[in-house]
């Protein structure tokens, strides 16, 4: 099958979910940022959970392969604090302000649109970021249980057990 | 919530099932879910109408083609899968401004939109960086 029509029935079902779950929006994004709604928490803590343990039963069965991104620390920590100002202020994540526009929040136009700017703007300076930032602590394609030298699931297992711990703390607390 | 109105699922339960599809995507498309390289690939082809020629020749889009791809119907398709999702459930709602938003800075449009669209600049440059 067509891989763009693979790509639109994923996003629709995707998309239908985060609608269903309630994560879209801007109360919800902000909310968790400001901890005092932890919905957008569950939702992707849960959706970690079960692609986790999904895909690497899959990748032990020899049916999927991982698909690592190379760790740069100076980018992904830099890079985090920019997206986490920019986040609080918009209110959206690049995937889910197309799922707000969706369901009629329509200020999420603004993000899109500001974001297309965005990557423009990170396009013009690529050269530079790739002699800077771009150097500064790579580790390469790299996973918890390959650097502490363990099975995967000795990392799975107790994830999932805190997980549901801080499920159900949140459920006391009322978050 | 106590409307039945617009009542979203339960988060634990949505969460779950956007699991399985991304365990699906994987599986039956070998591919891992993410939306921002969209957002650079679309640049690109927004630039091209201007000036193909220097898009040709810039790094970055030559790492990441402006062409429309899995991605790019992936995004398209959260914005038409939470469209049906909020109709069906009759939780569609027409809004220039977030509540919360409002309540702290106001009722202007103009106002929302300026950092909406700066913020959104901000985060995109930032998960570029960060290449997620």
């Amino acid at each position: 099958m067509n891989p763009l029509l693979y790509g639109l029935i994923t996003g629709v079902l995707f998309g239908f979910l985060l609608q269903r779950g309630g994560v879209l929006r801007y109360e919800r994004q902000i909310g968790a940022l400001r901890l005092m709604d932890m919905t957008i928490l569950k939702f992707m803590l849960s959706s970690i959970i079960v692609a986790m343990v999904g895909i690497y039963f899959l990748k032990d069965m020899g049916l999927v392969k991982l698909n690592l991104k190379p760790t740069i620390l100076g980018a992904q920590i830099i890079g985090g604090l920019i997206f986490g100002l920019g986040w609080g202020v918009l209110g959206y994540c690049p995937g889910t302000q197309m799922g707000a526009l969706g369901e009629g929040r329509w200020d999420a136009l603004w993000g899109i649109m500001g974001m297309l700017l965005g990557a423009a703007i990170f396009a013009e300076v690529f050269p530079l970021m790739k002699a800077s930032v771009l150097t500064w602590g790579v580790y390469g394609k790299i996973t918890l249980p390959q650097i502490l030298g363990i099975n995967h699931w000795v990392i799975i297992v107790p994830f999932v057990i805190v997980s549901i711990g801080l499920f159900l703390w949140f459920e006391k607390k009322g978050l | 919530m106590d409307t039945q109105r617009g009542k979203s699922w339960n988060p634990y339960a949505a969460g779950a099932l956007s699991g399985l599809v991304s365990i699906g995507s994987v599986y039956f498309a070998d591919k891992y879910l993410g939306a921002s390289t969209t957002f650079v690939r679309t640049a690109g082809i927004i630039e091209q109408q201007f000036a193909p020629d220097r898009v040709k020749t810039m790094e970055y889009f030559i790492k990441e083609k402006p062409i429309v791809d899995w991605q790019t119907l992936f995004v398209a398709g959260i914005f038409l899968g939470a469209l049906f999702a909020a109709l069906m459930f009759n939780d569609f709602k027409k809004q220039a401004i977030p509540p919360m938003w409002e309540k702290r800075f106001g009722s202007s449009v103009t106002k929302r939109a300026l950092f909406a669209f700066l913020g959104g600049a901000v985060a995109m440059f930032g998960a570029r960086l960060a290449d997620g």
